[in-house]
């Protein structure tokens, strides 16, 4: 039985309820989760104040995105025609499934036993750790936030910061436990064992994995940023570097790379630029004396191509992955990333689950975990209307049927009295007498059935026998009788509505 | 240089441009009247002594250290500088581009004189450890050879490693981030800046521009084929950092963690 309850839970629509309430529960992830999205919004907001015409860089990046998504047949042949003339390996890999036996191919061709690698969202929405283990291959995260989480078995619950919801005590209970020492719960000390641990890595490993923040075709180069350093050494030292890379995560040019790299850094972190961003271009070349000998780049689709040619749903590719709109999100600053039950959580990650995995039933759901506020829009450096393919979404669900019967009935119901004036006055009234038995000294404290939800925390109103309509006639026809001016005009407004 | 290979791309293309509602890709570039920055940012323009202030604000926001020097007097302030800061932080060991501007800066003698090894990144004769001083051979013992990647690496990569300064010469530095402009070459190895816990570099003031896209415009000038680009242009700006414990800032994380520059005038 709790072997079910685990599937559950684990399941994105049906256990997002109960992933919601564990998080509402945990008052450090709450807090901490709080703290840091703030953090980076008031960071993001100077550094728009310093940099200046954010509305017109918004746009300008909007413009370059909406470009290259609009032409990905023709800039992708280019950028991968590049990376061949360079030396470099590409492979267009349809599915995950397809992308995940490439990457085991290339490891089993070198023998290799290691892996080290760069933050890539795109190896975990293939869930290509999982894979080579079963290889009996070692995958070793080593940005410093998924590497905490790697130890300690949990996925990332931020796109940038995915240790967000860890403490500094838990991380040296987690290092202790690795290594056999025992830290203080120090940010230095705890940062200098990962640096020596992990520096061990990059050094032994037989093979560097990162994922791509762009690519540009005109000279087939990839583009990595990291502050911490980890997505150069990865890059740099194994000498086989293999990239994966979502197919939409490109730009034509070194121009347009650097309209996308000075919102990317902003956007994200409210840094100017991010410390290091890396432009690969091939493998280490005749005479040089670092670098890797082998550049292969991996290009996926995975539920991608579905979104071209939707008059709705295709700019989502133009996302750049900064999560700018995860922090502004009310609903993600409650509830954290793990709530979400995808790779990609936040606004983002509520209308890009169901999209990649083309599954409205369950990842559909995550459609609802959002207020509809528009704050994500607000935030987007490349203006994607989050908000409305929210709705959007919600409304795909209804089409096809995959709403709850009692939800359907509410809203026929809804849709059959709100259409016709007799009805609702009739709704209206009934509705009085119906809420009788659930008032006390004028509010209901103790709803039922979806009522409840609303007044476990607070109390409703109770809905006066006189609607407004009924106050607003007798207060004109006080006014007539008094001879007050006004009373006409405003006459035919009352009948109208 | 060989030829790489391409898989799977036709079917995967077709796709594509069956969903942009078309046969197949265009066959000339597509028309991109929005390339690049707004025009109102490309006209940022400000005179060298401008500049200079510009970046030397931006680096030392991000805890970045920096040394102005007039050309006659560089080769013994440089050395001067690099000397303290050695002894200061306790290296032992320095790496350094084969670049003519830093050799004739003399840094070499400076920094054997007060005891600091050298490594210059150029080929280095493997194994025997005769030239590689006591430290190689230390680290040699503490490897298991057989099982070990690393052990089989070069001597040179192997001597980088183990150094605590690096120094480079960015082919341009950008004022308004703080950003050196790095192009690897067999004189130049991508490692130098990455791998010590120390970054020094050195620049002329005329190497410095307004904005990364001037940089990447000098870069791109002319080139036609993939391969006329470096295999590996890195943008440093700063320290390397992470805020991944408790938000709480932390320098040098895998980089380097204390980055210093010198701009000649």
């Amino acid at each position: 039985m709790s072997g079910q309850a685990i599937d559950e839970k684990q399941l994105i629509g049906t256990g997002l309820k109960k992933r919601t309430e564990e998080a509402l529960a945990n008052d450090f992830l709450r807090k901490a989760v709080a703290f840091t999205t703030d953090k980076l919004r008031t960071g993001k907001r100077q550094a728009m104040d310093d940099f200046g015409h954010w509305e017109e860089w918004r746009e300008r990046a909007r413009a370059i995105r909406k470009h290259v998504v609009e032409n990905l047949d023709y800039y992708l042949t280019q950028f991968s025609d590049n990376v061949a003339k360079t030396g470099g390996h590409v492979y267009f890999c349809q599915s995950g499934e397809e992308a995940v036996r490439t990457f085991l191919d290339i490891a089993e061709k070198r023998r290799a036993k290691l892996v080290a690698k760069g933050k890539s969202m795109v190896s975990e929405e293939i869930h290509l750790n999982h894979r080579l283990e079963e290889k009996g291959i070692e995958a070793i995260e080593t940005d410093l936030g998924e590497y905490i989480l790697q130890l300690a078995k949990e996925t990332p619950s931020h796109l940038i910061i995915p240790a967000i919801h860890k403490n500094k005590q838990q991380i040296a209970d987690i290092f202790s436990a690795e290594s056999g020492e025992s830290f203080a719960p120090e940010t230095k000390v705890l940062a200098g064992y990962a640096r020596q641990r992990l520096r061990n890595y990059f050094l032994e490993a037989d093979i560097g994995l990162t994922g791509c923040n762009f690519a540009v075709a005109e000279s087939g180069s990839i583009t990595l940023v990291s502050n911490e350093g980890n997505g150069r050494m990865v890059s740099t030292l194994p000498k086989c570097h293999v990239v994966v890379m979502g197919m939409e995560r490109l730009v034509p040019s070194y121009d347009d790379l650097e309209v996308v790299l000075n919102m990317l850094a902003r956007s994200a972190t409210g840094q100017k630029l991010t410390t290091y961003t890396s432009m690969i271009t091939g493998p280490r070349r005749e005479g040089e004396l670092d670098g890797p000998e082998e550049l292969h780049v991996i290009v996926l689709d995975n539920g991608r191509s579905a979104q071209l040619g939707d008059p709705v749903f295709q700019e989502v590719l133009h996302c750049i992955r900064c999560a700018a709109c995860l922090n502004v999100c009310p609903v993600y600053r409650h509830v954290g990333g793990h709530t979400y039950g995808s790779v990609y959580s936040g606004p983002i990650g509520a209308v890009l689950t169901p999209l990649l995995q083309q599954d409205m039933k369950e990842a559909g759901q995550l459609a609802y975990a959002s207020s509809l506020c528009g704050a994500c829009y607000e935030a987007c450096p490349v203006k994607i209307p989050l908000h409305d393919m929210l709705v959007q979404l919600r409304a795909r669900k209804v089409k096809l049927g995959l709403t709850p019967l009692a939800e359907r009935v509410a809203f026929k119901t809804y849709q059959t009295a709100f259409g016709n004036v007799t009805l609702y006055r009739m709704a209206a009234k009934s509705v009085y007498y119906l809420q009788k038995p659930l008032i006390r000294k004028g509010y209901i404290k103790q709803g039922i059935g979806p009522l409840a939800g609303w007044t476990q925390s607070r109390f409703l109103p109770m809905k006066p026998k006189k609607s407004f309509r009924e106050r607003w006639e007798e207060l004109q026809r006080e006014l007539k009788a008094q001879g007050r001016p006004g009373s006409g005009a405003s006459a035919q407004g009352g009948d109208r509505a | 240089m060989s030829q790489g290979t391409i898989r799977g791309r036709e079917a995967f293309i077709a796709n594509l441009s069956s969903r942009l509602g078309r046969q197949g890709p265009p066959a000339e570039a597509p028309r991109h009247p929005y390339r690049g920055v707004p025009d109102f940012y490309k006209e940022i323009e400000r005179t060298t002594e401008e500049k200079i202030e510009w970046f030397v604000n931006s680096w030392e926001a991000l805890t970045g250290k920096t040394l102005i020097v007039d050309e006659a007097e560089a080769p013994a302030r440089v050395a001067e500088w690099l000397v303290e800061i050695a002894k200061e932080l306790g290296v032992k060991n320095v790496s350094r581009w084969e670049h003519e501007g830093l050799k004739a800066l003399g840094l070499d003698a400076a920094l054997q004189a007060a005891g600091i090894g050298v490594v210059p990144w150029v080929p280095v004769e493997e194994e025997g450890g005769a030239n590689a001083g006591s430290a190689a051979g230390e680290a040699a013992a503490s490897q298991e050879a057989d099982s070990s990647n690393w052990a089989k690496r070069s001597e040179l990569l192997k001597r980088t490693e183990r150094c605590e300064l690096g120094i480079v010469w960015p082919d341009y530095a950008v004022a308004s981030t703080g950003t050196l402009v790095l192009q690897c070459s067999p004189q130049r190895g991508r490692s130098v800046s990455l791998l010590t816990s120390i970054l020094f570099a050195v620049f002329r003031a005329d190497q410095l521009v307004n904005r990364m896209g001037e940089a990447f415009a000098a870069i791109t000038a002319g080139k036609r084929h993939p391969l006329d680009y470096a295999s590996s242009l890195n943008l440093i700006t700063g320290p390397s950092r992470s805020a991944d414990i408790e938000n709480d800032l932390t320098i040098g994380i895998h980089g380097p963690g204390k980055v210093y520059a010198v701009i000649i005038k």
